[in-house]
């Protein structure tokens, strides 16, 4: 009697929780445009409601022993049933509260933020719909409803990137990052395909089940898992498709946060985690994805060392995250990439938020400008900003630091010590950038003095220190509930990997680590009369490579110049001159002609045509009768 | 039959070669329209004659039908003339060559 009651209550909580955000977006789409309060009551009263239900479900899911699967029929055609439904598991469980925890956070923090934009009611809705993607996305129990999320999400980012669409640039940016993210979607699709005429349904379940196997050959799930994964290249940023994310960033902060650091982007590391199991029945696939999550780490912290924009700074390492957990999954270790995921979720959106209050308050997005106008005075966000930094940077005992070592730890597993080293400097270059963005901010540059005017009375100032607060709380406090996280995921996955006691020595070398790319950023920008020009700086033509972003939106620009403007649209609109458009001509002229002929047969002579009719028949008449 | 069958076909005849006579010759779409008109009761006057011949009463129902639609014929050609006439100002068909 009382376990029905549970199920039934949990599945009340998850269609609240996934549909209350939608309806909000309806009501304020339809009727509330006009009023602001109202439609920002709508969107941040259904979001608190997704994220009661949420908690309550991982609360009551926490003991959770095989994933809960709930199915409806939604498309019936034949014999082809598309279901519609939930899955609950640990890992949809804990994504669905991390997503709705940072949506509410962010959508309290937009009051303060988007108070005095005229777009206010456009803004809540687009919220809303992003979190009605973002949150059925994460419990779709089959890859056809993920996918269709999926494509939401890319919808909803591209309104809000575009969301000052009067400026150039930012609708600009929006166009770039749904084309770019579509070109990985094309091949998650094909992928998707691929599994679902070898497997029959796309149910997550069946297709994480050993199995599979059986069903398909190994070639062929490498090659779906290789196309799968072209999707979480295009939404997680990784190296070939990875320069949309900087550009995102001229969205408003708060969607720069929620969207484009912890929640959206993070989609692709999810899917990732989501069909582990089935990844991994391919080493092949696996070895790609740790080289792709490398690179992408490793070229993304570069660019970030060398950045003036305090929105670019975090948008690269973003970036570099990503490829980070991508790395500690492709290692083998599900609970590293899910771990980190978590709490680089939290620090990150604590970051931008951050950033988005220097912003707000100071008009500006250069950290020397900022850090000119007195940044530093803006007590509550420079204090979370540093938290959030060291969180980032992997030092202790901020949360960054424990999942980090995971990560660590796995790539330490690994055979070839190469990862290891990158991993490594990876941390290192992240500490540096870091820390070289906080020293400039925080210490007073000595050279242009000037008496800020005292910004602490502004506006909405703690509306926006609300959600740092409660941020930054998470950040120093999630770090130490690894183990029962693990416990959480460990109850289901059987394929965690056996943590040994042999890396004893790897937490000192990860501080060391971090510890000296901090101290670089010191003797370089922190220091007293330092120069605050970093060693990068000094040689020019790293300095362009790294800012450039390693000529990347060059290539792009020239490859599609070339290849797709010159010659593709090139052939086809001679296609469409020469063939088409002179076929057409040459049809209509001609019927033209004939028209005229026969037109002179035509002319006034109707009588004599009369007379010739009435000749003929009475001849006919004649002949035949006769 | 007092008429003798013979005098109705030639009396028919005659009038359907003046039908085509006017048609064919008068310059003016009205009395073209005569001449059509006159064919049409020409032919008439023939099944008439042919009803009472065969003593088989269906060809006098079917004139009656031929009256009606000759009617509802020349009340669209007329206003198809006058149209023609305002338009051209003219009801001599050779005037009209629109297609030249």
């Amino acid at each position: 009697m009382s376990d029905t009651l549970t199920l039934d209550s949990t599945l009340i909580a998850a269609v609240l929780a996934t549909l209350l955000p939608f309806a909000s977006f309806v009501l304020i789409m339809v009727f509330t445009r006009n009023h602001r309060r109202l439609s920002a009551g709508l969107s941040i009263g259904a979001i608190t409601v997704s994220l009661i239900s949420a908690v309550f479900l991982l609360v009551c899911h926490w003991h959770l022993q095989t994933p809960l699967q709930y199915f409806g029929r939604w498309v019936v055609s034949g014999d082809i049933v598309i279901p519609y439904g939930f899955l609950l598991d640990p890992v949809s469980l804990l994504m669905l509260t991390v997503v709705a925890a940072i949506s509410f956070l962010v959508q309290g923090y937009s009051l303060g933020y988007m108070a005095d934009d005229k777009g206010f009611s456009r803004y809540y809705a687009f919220m809303s719909l992003f979190a009605w993607a973002m949150l059925n996305l994460t419990i779709a129990p089959t890859l056809f409803q993920l996918y269709i999320f999926w494509e939401l999400v890319g919808l909803s980012s591209y309104l809000l990137i575009g969301f000052w669409y009067e400026k150039f640039s930012a609708s600009q940016a929006g166009k770039k990052a749904f084309v770019m993210t579509r070109l990985g979607d094309v091949a998650f699709f094909l992928g998707l395909l691929l599994a679902l005429v070898h497997l029959g349904n796309l149910n997550i379940l069946e297709l994480n089940s050993p199995r599979v196997a059986a069903q398909m050959s190994p070639t062929l799930i490498t090659v779906s898992a290789l196309l799968i994964f072209g999707g979480i290249i295009g939404k997680s940023a990784q190296f070939p498709l990875m320069t949309w994310l900087p550009d995102a960033m001229e969205g408003p902060t708060p969607v720069s946060a929620l969207l484009h650091s912890a929640t959206m982007v993070a989609a692709g590391v999810f899917l990732f985690c989501r069909l582990f199991p089935f990844f991994s029945q391919s080493a092949v696939a696996m070895g790609v994805f740790l080289a792709i999550g490398t690179i992408t780490m490793l070229l993304s912290s570069t660019m970030a060392m060398v950045s003036r924009d305090i929105k670019q700074v975090w948008a690269y390492s973003t970036i570099s995250q990503l490829g980070f957990m991508i790395m500690g999954l492709a290692a083998g270790s599900f609970f590293a990439g899910m771990f980190h995921l978590t709490t680089h979720a939290g620090f990150k959106a604590l970051l931008f938020l951050c950033a988005g209050v220097f912003i707000h308050a100071l008009g500006t997005n250069d950290i020397f400008e900022i850090s000119r106008l007195g940044g530093r005075r803006l007590k509550v966000p420079t204090v979370c900003m540093a938290i959030a930094a060291a969180a980032l940077a992997g030092l202790p005992p901020f949360s960054g630091f424990f999942s980090k070592e995971v990560i660590l730890a796995a790539l330490a597993e690994l055979d070839n010590p190469i990862w290891l080293v990158a991993g490594l400097l990876g941390a290192f270059l992240t500490a540096y950038y870091t820390f070289r963005l906080i020293f400039i901010l925080v210490v007073p540059d000595q050279s242009e003095p000037r008496q800020p005017d005292d910004s602490h009375g502004h506006a909405g100032y703690w509306q926006m220190g609300g959600p740092l607060i409660v941020l930054a709380t998470v950040t120093v406090l999630l770090g130490f509930f690894q183990g029962p996280l693990e416990n959480f995921f460990g109850n289901h996955i059987c394929s965690v990997s056996a943590h040994t006691g042999s890396h004893g020595w790897l937490p000192y070398i990860a501080i060391a680590t971090a510890a000296s790319g901090l101290i670089l950023a010191w003797v370089e920008f922190g220091r007293r009369n330092s120069a605050r020009v970093g060693f990068v700086e000094r040689i020019g033509w790293l300095y362009n490579l790294f800012s450039e972003r390693w000529y990347m939106d060059r290539f792009y620009r020239r490859f599609v110049d070339v290849v797709i403007y010159r010659i593709i649209s090139g052939l086809c609109t001679q296609n469409d001159n020469r063939v088409i458009d002179a076929g057409l001509d040459a049809l209509s002229k001609d019927a033209v002609q004939s028209g005229r002929f026969v037109s002179e047969l035509h002319l006034s002579m109707i009588q004599y045509r009369l007379l010739a009719i009435f000749v003929v028949v009475a001849l006919l008449a004649l002949y035949f009768f006769f | 039959m007092i008429v003798p069958f013979g005098h109705v076909l030639i009396l028919a005849g005659l009038l359907f070669l003046m039908g085509v006579f006017c048609t064919v010759t008068r310059r003016s779409l009205i009395m073209m329209l005569l001449g059509i008109e006159i064919m049409l009761n020409a032919a008439a006057i023939l099944l008439v004659g042919s009803t009472l011949h065969w003593q088989n009463l269906e060809g006098q129902v079917i004139v009656l039908f031929v009256f009606a639609v000759a009617a509802a014929e020349v009340s669209v050609g007329l206003a198809l003339i006058v149209w023609a006439y305002r338009r051209t100002g003219s009801v001599d068909p050779g005037d009209y060559n629109l297609l030249k």
